[in-house]
């Protein structure tokens, strides 16, 4: 009897080291508690954590000894493809992607544990911006509109689900969005006059639980088409309000066809992530007609603005201005551009950029700043509480817009051609919007995030092809490193076993770094 | 019988080419190319080659590039293009495929040869489409609404091109070498023009010669007799200097109608 007791009390113990009670317990993947409070030692969601910050609290890498930044491991994807995904860091283990590929990698030594092929589709192959992650389930898009639920622990398959329908031209890239139950994931596609929307799915059984529609403006009778959902939002769990940018309106370049402002294309928007509904939407740029998407990173950040507390909503956008919203209703506080801008006649009364219809692309050409990849484009920015500072990766830059009749209103409707830009880092004071410094990452576009951390430092890269860590107090570079390609993805930073490890994507290399073993803020920290 | 292939709505060609796709969903993941479809295409018709090359196009090359090659974002007009008039079965579109074009955006692609030679028939079918009409690159024709006089005005004036520029010198047969776009782009922006650097030595010395790199750590130049030599960042004084700089200051002072006389006066420069 004795005996059995013992067994019936191991067996309980057992069942209950099993059970997903402490984030810092044993390996049981993402939960809610997570997502809202990311433990030091994770990465569990593409911007790291729900404010799209990309801000870390780790402070063992210092601009003292960032110079002695080392490798720990590199990993070789093997494809041309170049890695735009951030890697997802859960219990030791990395999760990151390239269309059509997933990789499971332990963060330890760098090795692959499985490898998720996706099937032969006809989907655009442009990116693949990363998975999301809840409980021991990974949610992968497929580039033709497909998500597939996948076992962490070997990259098996649960289920895969249709979001869309490439076959009238949707296509999708990005790492989907957990809030709460929720799935959400938007869809891509504007070489076609596509309607748009935002969808969440059961994360268990993959079930459509609701949808909005982008071009679904009231009191319009002619809704417009596009408006591309294609990268994760923001969330506010305090206000229960998901932030979402969307894209262009279609045809891009042929304004004529689609009078209006089009709404809600070229917007950030704020939904009800259990019903779809929308609270309120901002529209960044009324009547596009040089394909510049909202869909940069909806930064959301506590802090005061002319004296007054606010909870704030910013984004650098790809027309080239700066919006500070109030998030709460959806009120602008700023717009400033933030780079040469000339396609404008200036800023409404409620912080609406007003389009110049004579920079409307046109038969003999239109000269337009910035160019079509914008001022910005989907790559993370950082903001930085300690000094304030908002910090992009910017491409001041020109080109040429043409559209003419015989080239319809349909999909693209016209041509564009880059004439010139550079790449450049700027740090922008949120409460005016002028620059506290830049520096020039090269000429051309830079494709690299930008991730801060409390201990002072930025980490970005050049074009290049140098990861670089600056002094985010005034741009200074404190080290770098030679990746062989440009970075093509936001940097991302987590602790493990008492280090802290910064993991960049360049080319289809994944490389991880670390300050060396026995290093003495290493030891005292970890406690050797 | 060479179809005639149009800007046509994306559904009802890709439905053709998704049936087609389809077939061999069964077949091993990540791979394209299967001994059953090498077999299969061992006595391809031209029709399926060009259906499977509109599929890897779509997947790979119509975001930069448009559906119908003719452009999209950024992606140049390939049925304009001279490298792809000169290419004969891919003969110069294989490189820019397999290396890409990294100063300009476009990435490379690790494609077979079979998948290759697909591409590039769908490429060249697109060529002979773009012929018979719906074009939507953009023609010398549509460049035509400056005026001539004020473009040599702007030349001489507001536009400081004088300061480095000459009808007579330089420019001379500008519009002989380049057309149409080709000469407006260069106009507004040379893109191969290349910088002039000094460097110091920490003894003294000084060469002088052709900035090859420069990227904050390491500077590169090649020297008067074309030879490359590099230094370590910072461990020797330089100075550069950039005449083409001179476009970019220019760029926020252009009105559209400088742009068009200033075209329309380059191209009266034919000797």
């Amino acid at each position: 009897m004795k005996c059995l007791m013992k067994l019936f009390l191991l067996a309980l113990a057992v069942a209950i080291c099993g059970l997903e009670l402490s984030p810092q317990g044993m390996a049981q993947g993402v939960n809610a508690a997570m997502l809202l409070h990311p433990p030091a030692n994770s990465w569990p969601s593409y911007h790291g954590d729900y404010s799209g910050r990309r801000h870390s609290h780790l402070t063992q890498i210092t601009p003292q000894n960032v110079k002695d930044l080392g490798l720990a491991w590199v990993f070789q994807t093997d494809q041309t493809a170049s890695i735009k995904s951030t890697p997802l860091l859960v219990d030791g283990i990395l999760y990151f992607t390239v269309p059509d590929n997933l990789w499971a990698v332990d963060a330890r030594s760098g090795h692959e544990l499985w490898h998720y092929h996706y099937p032969p589709n006809i989907g655009d192959h442009i990116g693949q911006r990363g998975v999301a992650m809840y409980r021991n389930w990974l949610y992968f898009m497929g580039p033709d509109a497909h998500m597939v639920s996948l076992n962490a622990k070997d990259g098996t398959v649960r289920w895969n689900k249709a979001v869309a329908d490439v076959t009238k031209g949707y296509w999708t890239t990005m790492a989907p969005l957990v809030v709460g139950n929720h799935v959400i994931v938007g869809v891509g596609g504007d070489m076609d006059n596509l309607p748009m929307f935002i969808q969440a799915f059961d994360p268990e059984t993959g079930a459509l639980q609701w949808k909005w529609d982008v071009d679904s403006a009231p009191g319009i009778h002619k809704p417009v088409t596009g408006g591309t959902t294609w990268m994760p939002g923001t969330y506010d769990p305090e206000l229960n309000l998901l932030f979402w940018g969307t894209g262009n309106p279609t045809p891009v370049l042929n304004g004529g066809a689609r009078p209006g402002d089009n709404l809600y294309t070229c917007s950030i928007v704020a939904l009800n992530p259990d019903t779809g509904k929308l609270v309120w939407a901002f529209q960044v740029s009324p009547h596009d007609t040089h394909d510049w998407d909202a869909v940069e990173t909806p930064v959301l950040v506590d802090g005061t603005f002319q004296g007054k507390s606010r909870k704030m909503l910013m984004q650098t956008s790809r027309n080239g201005y700066f919006f500070v919203l109030d998030r709460t209703n959806g009120k602008n506080l700023l717009t400033v551009p933030y780079g040469p801008v000339n396609w404008s006649i200036g800023v409404d009364q409620q912080g609406h950029p007003i389009p110049n219809p004579k920079k409307d692309p046109a038969p003999d050409g239109r000269l337009i700043a910035p160019d079509e990849g914008g001022l910005t484009n989907w790559r993370s920015p950082s903001f930085d509480p300690k000094t304030g500072l908002f910090i992009v990766n910017a491409h001041p830059s020109y080109s040429l817009y043409f559209a003419k009749p015989t080239d319809g209103a349909y999909g693209w409707a016209g041509a564009d051609y880059d004439l010139w830009g550079n790449a450049t880092l700027e740090a922008i004071d949120y409460r005016t919007g002028k620059f506290h410094w830049t520096r020039e990452l090269g000429k051309g576009t830079s494709a690299a995030g930008v991730l801060t951390t409390d201990s002072g430092l930025t980490f970005t890269g050049d074009t290049f092809g140098n990861i670089l860590a600056l002094d985010t107090s005034n741009g200074k570079t404190l080290w770098h490193a030679g990746l062989g390609w440009g970075m093509g993805s936001s940097p991302i930073t987590y602790e493990l076993d008492g280090r802290q490890y910064v993991v960049t994507g360049a080319g289809g290399v994944l490389f991880s770094w670390v300050l060396p073993k026995g290093s003495a803020d290493v030891d005292s920290e970890s406690g050797k | 019988m060479m179809p005639k292939l149009r800007v046509i709505p994306f559904a009802v060609l890709a439905t053709a080419v998704f049936m087609y796709s389809t077939g061999f969903a069964a077949v091993q993941e990540g791979s394209v190319n299967t001994p059953e479809r090498t077999a299969e295409h061992a006595s391809a018709n031209s029709s399926s080659l060009l259906r499977a090359g509109d599929t890897l196009f779509q997947q790979n090359c119509a975001f930069c590039h448009g559906r119908d090659a003719q452009g999209g974002e950024t992606g140049p007009d390939l049925t304009q293009s001279k490298l792809v008039a000169n290419d004969v079965d891919g003969s110069t579109i294989g490189n820019v495929v397999r290396n890409g074009r990294p100063a300009k955006g476009m990435p490379r692609f690790n494609f077979s040869d079979q998948e290759l030679e697909r591409l590039v028939a769908f490429i060249h079918a697109q060529v002979a489409g773009a012929e018979n009409g719906l074009r939507r690159g953009v023609d010398v024709a549509d460049l035509q609404t400056g005026n001539a006089e004020a473009g040599k005005r702007y030349f001489y004036g507001a536009g400081k091109c004088a300061t480095c520029h000459s009808p007579t010198g330089d420019l001379a047969g500008i519009a002989s070498r380049y057309q149409g776009l080709e000469l407006e782009r260069r106009m507004l922006y040379p893109e191969d023009a290349k910088s002039k650097v000094t460097v110091t030595l920490p003894s003294g010395e000084k060469i002088a010669g052709t900035l090859a790199y420069l990227d904050g750590f390491t500077l590169g130049m090649r020297d008067a007799s074309g030879t490359y030599r590099s230094w370590t960042l910072p461990g020797v004084k330089y100075s550069v200097t950039s005449p083409v700089d001179a476009h970019v200051k220019q760029f926020p002072k252009y009105t559209d109608a400088d742009i068009h006389d200033l075209m329309a006066y380059l191209q009266t420069l034919r000797q």
